[in-house]
């Protein structure tokens, strides 16, 4: 549910993977393969000579470099900050505020619902049964949408997953009805260390 | 929420974002460039240079072979080949999680393989009455295998064992239903 940029994620470690990829093939050919060493020294000696002379013409008067360097530069300025984006927009979305509308009627304001309300509520309501190891709800910012509910369960060893599932989505139903707000929510029923060292579930 | 909303978000819940791979990536584009401006940085204001300036590295790259020592190329070159080969295979391939889908009407409903495969574990081992240590479940995307070791002198039946299985993917809706094959093994434990 988090707003990780899947798309251009993919996108961007494909292009990469394929420039490293031909990087590293052509690194090799070069050490492994005398013919095709000597090609690429024609065409490098040609491609040298272009860039030199570009460097040349873009040299202003009285500059000791090319401006080109500069432009080189800001590109790899650029290049920095987009990757630190890049970094920084993955797993986003989690939000502190579940809902929250403008009242016009009655006593003007704002209500706001904390996210602490729905996880409280369904871990509360969850906190007795003894399938579950353990319960964590979070809350997520959706387009368009509601806020989201994340609620992760680890199920104790053997416990029947479509029943808690059935059950997690009833109180959810509930809960809707109660705050008023049905955003998307998720499900996930997860393994991790804490089931492994518990008892596992007795036959029911 | 509409159909589409829906199925995007679960087949989120199913698949990698494949953000690891985006942040080792991002981290390597930002070290390669930073050293750039660092040498262009040096250079510029007249100092020596780390290793080579940029200008140098390009008649570095155009010298090659000669220029460098062809081990130390191999193997830089494999190197590269092989983080390429990384970011290209994150990048197409379609990184499933090994979880399954419940339909459900209000919610998506997710389950990690390990916690079905230890539902499914305890079926088989109440249907062929063996102890939790008698029984391995390995469940992947379309197969569930079911593994076996009698007690000594006790006989199982596997193909009970199969359908209760088969029937308690069935009671949980996993989706898509995994195939499964039970294997009982040839030689037995002593029972406790």
């Amino acid at each position: 549910m988090n707003r990780t940029p899947r798309i251009t994620n993919r996108v961007i470690l494909t292009l990469l993977g394929l420039f490293m990829t031909a990087l590293g093939l052509h690194g090799l050919l070069l050490a492994a393969v005398p013919s095709y060493a000597a090609g690429w020294r024609g065409l490098a000696d040609r491609v040298g000579a272009a860039f030199t002379r570009l460097l040349e013409d873009t040299t202003l008067e009285g500059q000791r470099d090319s401006w080109l360097w500069i432009v080189v530069s800001v590109v790899m300025i650029v290049l920095v900050l987009l990757m630190v984006w890049w970094m920084a927009v993955q797993g986003q979305g989690k939000t502190g505020i579940f809902a929250r509308e403008f009242r016009e009627e009655g006593t003007r304001g704002i209500v706001e619902l904390s996210s602490a309300v729905p996880e409280q509520t369904l871990k509360a309501a969850l906190a007795g049964r003894p399938d579950l190891v353990t319960v964590s709800v979070t809350s997520w910012s959706v387009p368009r949408h509601d806020a989201g509910l994340r609620v992760k369960v680890q199920p104790r060893l053997g416990a029947a997953p479509y029943r808690i599932a059935e059950d997690i989505a009833s109180l959810v139903v509930d809960m809707d009805a109660i705050l008023g707000a049905a955003g998307p929510v998720v499900i996930h029923l997860a393994t991790g260390a804490r089931t492994r060292m518990s008892r596992a579930e007795r036959v029911r | 929420m509409s159909d589409d909303d829906r199925r995007k978000l679960q087949s989120h819940e199913l698949h990698s974002a494949r953000s690891t791979a985006a942040v080792i990536a991002a981290l390597l584009v930002t070290a390669v460039c930073l050293y750039f401006m660092f040498e262009a940085a040096m250079k510029s204001l007249g100092q020596d240079v780390w290793i080579r300036s940029p200008g140098e590295w390009g008649t570095w790259l155009t010298g090659l072979p000669d220029s460098a020592d062809p081990l130390v190329l191999a193997a830089g070159s494999l190197v590269v080949l092989a983080l390429g080969l990384f970011f290209l295979l994150h990048g197409i391939l379609p990184g499933r999680r090994a979880r399954h889908a419940i339909p459900q009407e209000r919610a998506i409903v997710v389950v990690d393989d390990g916690v079905l495969a230890s539902t499914l574990a305890r079926r088989a081992r109440t249907q062929a009455g063996v102890t939790p240590e008698q029984v391995v479940v390995i469940v992947t995307r379309n197969h569930v295998s079911v593994q076996l070791r009698p007690t000594s002198g006790i006989g199982i039946d596997a193909a009970a064992v199969h359908a209760a299985v088969e029937d308690e993917i069935r009671t949980n809706h996993i989706e898509p239903a995994p195939a499964v094959k039970v294997h009982v093994a040839e030689t037995g434990v002593v029972g406790q």
